[in-house]
């Protein structure tokens, strides 16, 4: 039979079915090559690790913080896993991006607990803390710790697992109250805050604390989040004439425009933030209206070169260009449940959210390597430590301008 | 168009389907989705509720956009509306899931009905402007009613109950959300089996014309809304039972976007449109995210470096569909099917 004849032979396929065909063996090998990848991700957990997961915001509005966190527990993990692990056992940082939405949190924790078992997750917000914590408990095998600082996490009876590297924004007003008491004893306090869940968080107790204090809240102002015309409010913070006007529930936008139109009308008003607006680039990039912008920093910027801080120093090593306050916060999270897990097993008790808890809770008096500058506890689901930090813009330095002040268990 | 189904009366002109083949189909992808649980990850369990009630939602919007030609940006809302209304009920008097749902729907059906009034003097972008505002104030009504809303901290509800069952994880979820879902996708594609349907569609088409016929345009546009707001409602429902927290920042803006795109993307006036569109949308980005994890092993720290080009490609694949196929996912699934049916001829 000659080539032709058995090529006659044989029945046409037309190019329609042979690019079906190609479809068909692509998306069928994409497929086997996604099992295969699944299984093999899943499979890789060695018995002995122990993983890290993550709802981690690397894209969305909050990707600014997602990012320095994510790159904290990078290093922590590092650090610990290049001298030797815990008692032996590596530890396995297993992050999934986010972008900040509920949805995709939940997903992202669906996903790392059906490949892995981690004992340690980081998650990125308030409404992920509490959607998930029903899911927190009933897993039992973990501990979490997140962006989150809101005083509603902050309850140990409700959050049993969950934990924060720092005081909630409740506590950080405390901490501001106080320094401000203790500067100007009496003085006349403005609260402007954004109308969301994280702005109005503090200010009820806020007030508490400040009359609790001997200050006198003279107004409290409300504004959409990321407002940009405030005019009106400027003119009701002049009407109120406060000594002290605190910011909370922003990140940039409108602090700096509330202090320029404030400084046009000759106010002399001193300006205040907490953490999530007390990073160096934010309040640098505010630019000549931040001088003298005050705010509560939990942790000493990547800059400080305090003789206390090797672990900053460490940090510098690593990378040497500025890390943000995020970084710090996503380095200390990781830092403590290291410390958690470490305890756990040296007490020869099994990893699990309750025994681990149990052990962060045990913590006293711990060095953090100068992250915090003075010895830390966590009897609670927070670290009620802080510092107020101030602008220097000529520097371009956050500078401390108080000790670090440590609130009690009442917050007093 | 397929050749072959010439229609013989007008039962099989108003039939669902064209072949007997296309129920068989039907059938399988029943059997799929019972088996499903059995099979699936608590990961891909959670996908399917959550990809379900993306579905219900936009069937609900297509049938007000796709099918009515009535731009809306509230679905958000709409669904808020359903999910306070379902957490309260279930915190507050602890009634039965399926009635909390009904009225779920039914509160925000009414809310639809409101927001639907300006419908009669403004369409098209108007009236997608009146939508954004009536989210708005719906916003403004989660975060300061407190004694019902809890405020901005929200409602934190506990789960739902049937018959005895407790319904706390996507496991569960899944038997209460995706039957739900069939139905209201049942429910939407026999709708347009029916003269409300058809005045819908009679609507969009050209609504002066429609007047003209006898269809009485308040009437038809605030049903419309009604019926487009329960589907949102009783999602926003499903929702709330799903993640057992509603705060007013869980329907955000974005998220009507969101629908409005899914729709667009799966076809609109199409029921398989507003299924494939939902299914894409909540989908394509978690499969990108699979290929970045699955660059891992070579690429270091793949998923901070991958995340922001995960984003674009999807921006990407929207924008690519609505260039190269305006008709959405639905025509390229029926360009799909007719290959198959005309081979070896071209279609």
């Amino acid at each position: 039979m000659t080539e032709e004849t058995q090529r006659q032979g044989e029945r046409p396929v037309s190019p329609l079915r042979r690019r079906l065909l190609g479809y068909a063996a692509a998306t069928a090998l994409a497929g086997l090559l996604g099992l295969a990848g699944q299984n093999q991700i899943g499979s890789a957990q060695a018995a002995e690790e122990i993983v890290f997961g993550g709802s981690i915001p690397l894209t969305g509005v909050f990707a600014f913080a997602g990012e320095g966190v994510h790159a904290g527990i990078q290093d922590w993990v590092q650090i610990v896993n290049e001298g030797g692990g815990i008692e032996g056992r590596m530890l396995r940082y297993e992050p999934e991006d986010t972008a900040y939405k509920v949805d995709a949190s939940v997903a992202a924790f669906k996903r790392i607990t059906s490949q892995f078992q981690p004992n340690l997750y980081y998650g990125d917000s308030t409404a992920f803390s509490k959607t998930i914590n029903p899911e927190l408990e009933r897993n039992g095998r973990m501990i979490m710790a997140g962006a989150s600082f809101a005083t509603e996490l902050n309850d140990p009876d409700l959050f049993p697992l969950q934990f924060m590297a720092g005081p909630d924004y409740t506590e950080m007003f405390g901490i501001l109250l106080r320094h401000v008491a203790d500067t100007q004893p009496g003085a006349r306090v403005a609260f402007v805050y954004s109308d969301t869940e994280f702005g109005r968080d503090p200010i009820e107790p806020g007030r508490e604390r400040a009359e609790a204090l001997g200050l006198e809240v003279v107004e409290t102002i409300v504004t959409p989040p990321g407002s940009v015309d405030v005019s009106t409010e400027v003119l009701k913070l002049r009407r109120a004439r406060p000594d002290y006007a605190i910011f909370h529930g922003y990140v940039q936008a409108p602090i700096p425009e509330f202090i320029s139109q404030a400084r046009q009308m000759g106010m002399e008003t001193r300006f205040m933030g907490t953490f999530w607006s007390m990073d160096h680039t934010v309040v640098m990039g505010m630019g000549e209206v931040a001088d003298g912008f005050m705010g509560v920093m939990p942790y000493r910027y990547y800059y400080d070169e305090a003789a206390d801080a090797p672990m900053l120093e460490r940090i510098r090593e690593m990378r040497p260009e500025y890390q943000s306050t995020a970084y710090m916060q996503g380095f200390l999270t990781a830092m403590l449940m290291t410390e958690a897990v470490e305890r756990t097993l040296a007490a020869g008790q099994d990893l699990t959210g309750s025994n681990l808890k149990a052990a962060l809770n045990s913590i006293e008096d711990f060095d953090t390597g100068g992250i915090i500058g003075v010895p830390i506890s966590l009897p609670g689901n927070s670290i009620p430590v802080g510092r107020i930090y101030q602008a220097d813009t000529a520097a371009q330095k956050m500078v401390p301008v108080s000790d670090w002040i440590r609130l009690d268990q009442t917050g007093g | 168009m397929r050749i072959g189904t010439a229609k013989e009366s007008y039962a099989a002109d108003e039939s669902l389907f064209d072949t007997a083949v296309q129920w068989r189909w039907l059938l399988v992808f029943f059997a799929l989705l019972l088996i499903f649980p059995f099979i699936a990850t608590p990961y891909w369990l959670f996908m399917a509720c959550l990809v379900a009630i993306n579905v219900a939602s936009a069937t609900g919007l297509n049938i007000l956009t796709g099918y009515t030609g009535l731009v809306s940006l509230g679905q958000a809302a709409f669904m808020g509306v359903g999910a306070y209304t379902v957490a309260w009920l279930e915190i507050n008097l602890g009634t039965p899931v399926l009635v909390n749902l009904v009225a779920g729907g039914l509160m925000a059906g009414a809310a639809g009905m409101l927001v639907g009034v300006p419908s009669l003097r403004v369409k098209g972008l108007y009236l997608a402007i009146a939508t954004i505002a009536a989210s708005v104030i719906f916003h403004f009504i989660f975060a300061n009613w407190t004694s019902v809303t809890g405020g901005v901290s929200g409602l934190t509800m506990p789960p739902g109950t049937i018959f005895g069952f407790t319904l706390d994880e996507p496991r569960d979820l899944y038997w209460l959300i995706v039957p739900i879902t069939v139905l209201m996708v049942i429910g939407a594609a026999n709708l347009f089996r029916t003269r409300i349907g058809r005045a819908f569609i009679a609507i969009r088409d050209r609504d002066i014309s429609a007047e003209v016929l006898g269809i009485r345009l308040l009437r038809f546009k605030l049903l419309s809304f009604a019926l487009s707001s329960f589907y949102a409602g009783v999602a926003g429902g499903l929702w709330a039972y799903f993640f057992r927290v509603v705060t007013p920042e869980s329907f955000p803006l974005l998220m009507s976007i969101f629908f409005l795109a899914a729709i667009i993307v799966g076809g609109m006036g199409s029921i398989l449109g507003a299924i494939l569109g939902a299914a894409f949308m909540t989908m394509v980005p978690e499969v990108l995210k699979m290929v970045v994890n699955w660059l891992s092993p070579w690429l270091p720290d793949a998923v901070a470096l991958l995340s922001p080009v995960r984003v674009m490609v999807f921006g990407a694949l929207i924008v690519g569909f609505l260039l190269f196929e305006p008709q959405g996912l639905a025509e390229m699934w029926r360009r799909l099917r007719r290959q198959f049916h005309l081979w070896p001829f071209k279609t």
